[in-house]
């Protein structure tokens, strides 16, 4: 009877959820240096793997694993109905970071996703192609665009890093990305629409919901949420 | 099942031939690109992508009107030409399966649009009677894009506000949310632009906004040739003071929103639209007769208007969508079995060198043999 929590395996998130468990009574010792196993104490039959914050939102949708603390951008992006597929047992309260819709400075005429829809509407016929977003978000964009801001006309640019780089770079004209301080967007001169904050997102404990459970394992897990849940 | 479909196959088949259509073969698999481009980022997650070796985007054909055009681009056949289609289409879909059967016809470069626009109408009817659907049974609304462009136009709104409502028609919440806005009191559109630049496109200053916005995109590193230019940027900063600054009066809302609500025969529309914008003393000019031209074209292709419905705020919201739209439903139902529309400016998009007038229609043929089979 075992059930399996991945946290993040490095960086301030690692140290803050190991901070966190440590709260719930839970002592995490990360084992040798290129191990994702740990030694836990403080919670029988409950096994510490260390993934990557994006990994972990992977697993939890595929139910390889019972919890997981991820960012909550990250389960919105990669899980197509969150709601369904895991549960939210905390808001952790570090891993603060915002997923914004950013346009260059330089667009003075635009400050709000109407004016962006004004924007992309007119695109086309002015230059010939649609107006182009880089970003690593594309579901969350998509969400955003077409669903809450009625905004069709639009093309998504894959991003994989340095997504601010990418009006300057001319490979799009506006991005979706996340910020924690604005000052990187602000190095690079572009600001955030006043309605364009897509996701407050912080760090979650969650628990998949796709987990096939043993009763021993399933009681261990209700074990697990309420030690979080006061 | 499968002998209901065959025989829907054949009686199709022999109408379309008889309605001068010329069948259309496109293949399953897709480039994806002309859609992602025509329809929006929106239909990516309806679709079925997969990446070619060399990295393209290919796709499970989601529908025929793309292709359809695409291939006429490339033959560079003569015009006016009809194209028929019948075959599977594939869509990802909460509920339903992902792959169905759809037939149609897409009528390309007929100038004279209220022949084409009726012919379109007429056939889908056609169509479901020789299927076997009662047409007694089905509902036919019709919109047109036109007239409500018309009305915003006869109103006298500032150019960016019609823009805007526009791009909403046919979606009933957002207009409504549009709509609200242009009436109520000054909005904060304004809030968050540099005071110093509202004075300056208050005034008109196009040519000092232009050099203030040149600078700073010279400034950020913005490529000067790719994108928004700043002559643009300063146009609209301009427009968007006046239009920020106009208010719909209480009037021109309520003329608005009474043309919004007309929904009735199609018979009486012209007499109900006459009414509504003649009391306001507004004229729709060249729309009203298009619209009232197709009817008479209806009538000489045997539709019987007092079957069908108009409403004026049914639309399709798809960009390219420039005229006529139409569906037709089992009564009760909000599911087509058949719909169409004009839609003027997909050809351009997808590459032809002048603009080719085009109306279509499809048929979803699994729910027709349901209907037809019990």
């Amino acid at each position: 009877m075992t059930i399996t929590l991945a946290i993040p395996s490095k960086g301030r998130l690692m140290e803050k959820s190991v901070a966190a468990l440590k709260d719930a009574g839970i002592a995490v010792t990360a084992g040798e240096s290129r191990s994702y196993r740990t030694s836990v104490e403080g919670f029988d039959g409950l096994e510490v793997l260390l993934l990557s914050a994006s990994e972990i939102a992977r697993e939890l949708r595929a139910g390889a694993i019972d919890f997981g603390i991820t960012g909550e951008d990250l389960i919105r992006e990669s899980v197509a109905d969150p709601d369904m597929a895991v549960s939210f047992v905390k808001r952790l309260g570090f891993g603060h970071a915002d997923v914004v819709v950013a346009v260059p400075e330089a667009w003075v005429d635009v400050v709000s996703m109407d004016d962006l829809g004004d924007v992309a509407g007119s695109f086309r016929a002015r230059h010939g192609r649609r107006l182009r977003i880089a970003t690593k978000y594309w579901r969350l964009t998509q969400s955003f665009f077409s669903r809450i801001h009625g905004i069709q006309s639009y093309r998504i640019v894959e991003s994989l890093g340095a997504t601010e780089g990418a009006p300057a770079a001319g490979s799009a004209d506006i991005i979706v990305d996340i910020t924690t301080t604005g000052s990187t967007l602000k190095a690079n001169q572009l600001k955030v629409l006043g309605d364009g904050v897509i996701l407050k997102s912080e760090a979650c404990l969650l628990r998949s919901a796709a987990r096939q459970r043993e009763a021993g394992d399933r009681a261990l897990a209700e074990d697990l949420g309420r030690r979080f849940a006061g | 099942m499968a002998a209901g479909k065959d025989q829907i196959g054949s009686a199709l088949d022999e109408l379309f031939a008889k309605r001068g259509a010329e069948p259309a073969e496109p293949p399953i698999i897709l480039p994806a690109e002309p859609y992602l481009d025509t329809a929006g980022e929106a239909l990516r997650r309806r679709i079925f992508l997969t990446r070619g070796e060399s990295g393209e985007n290919l796709c499970l054909r989601p529908d025929f009107t793309v292709p359809v055009c695409m291939r006429h681009i490339a033959e560079g056949a003569d015009l006016p030409r009809r194209y028929s289609y019948r075959g599977l289409v594939f869509r990802q879909r909460a509920d339903g399966p992902a792959e169905f059967f759809q037939a149609g016809i897409e009528d390309l470069g007929e100038e004279n649009r209220a022949t084409s626009d009726a012919r379109a109408v007429a056939d889908a009817l056609a169509s479901l009677d020789a299927c076997g659907v009662d047409l007694g049974t089905i509902d036919v609304i019709l919109g047109d894009q036109g007239l409500f462009e018309a009305v915003l136009r006869a109103l006298g709104l500032p150019e960016g506000w019609q823009r805007r409502l526009i791009r909403t028609f046919g979606h009933d919440g957002q207009l409504r949310a549009a709509l609200g806005r242009l009436a109520n009191g000054p909005e904060d559109a304004l809030a968050g632009i540099d005071p110093q630049l509202v004075d300056l496109a208050r005034d008109r200053e196009e040519g000092t906004l232009t050099r203030l916005i040149r600078t700073r995109m010279e400034e950020a590193g913005l490529p000067p040739h790719s994108g928004r230019s700043p002559g643009e940027i300063a146009a609209r900063l301009i427009e968007k003071v006046q239009v920020a600054e106009a208010r719909l009066s209480e009037g021109a809302l309520h003329i608005l929103e009474e043309f919004l609500a007309v929904d009735c025969r199609l018979d009486e529309a012209g007499e109900r639209l006459a009414e509504v914008m003649g009391t306001a003393g507004l004229d729709l000019g060249r729309a009203m007769t298009t619209f009232e031209t197709r009817n008479l074209a209806m009538r000489a292709a045997n539709v019987d208007l007092s079957r069908l419905s108009y409403r004026a705020a049914f639309g399709r919201p798809i960009d390219y969508y420039t005229g006529l739209v139409f569906e037709a439903r089992m009564r009760g139902s909000e599911d087509p079995l058949a719909g169409g529309g004009r839609y003027d400016r997909l050809m351009t998009i997808l590459g032809a060198e002048a603009p080719i007038p085009a109306v279509g229609f499809s048929l979803w043929l699994d729910r027709i043999g349901e209907v037809v089979n019990g």
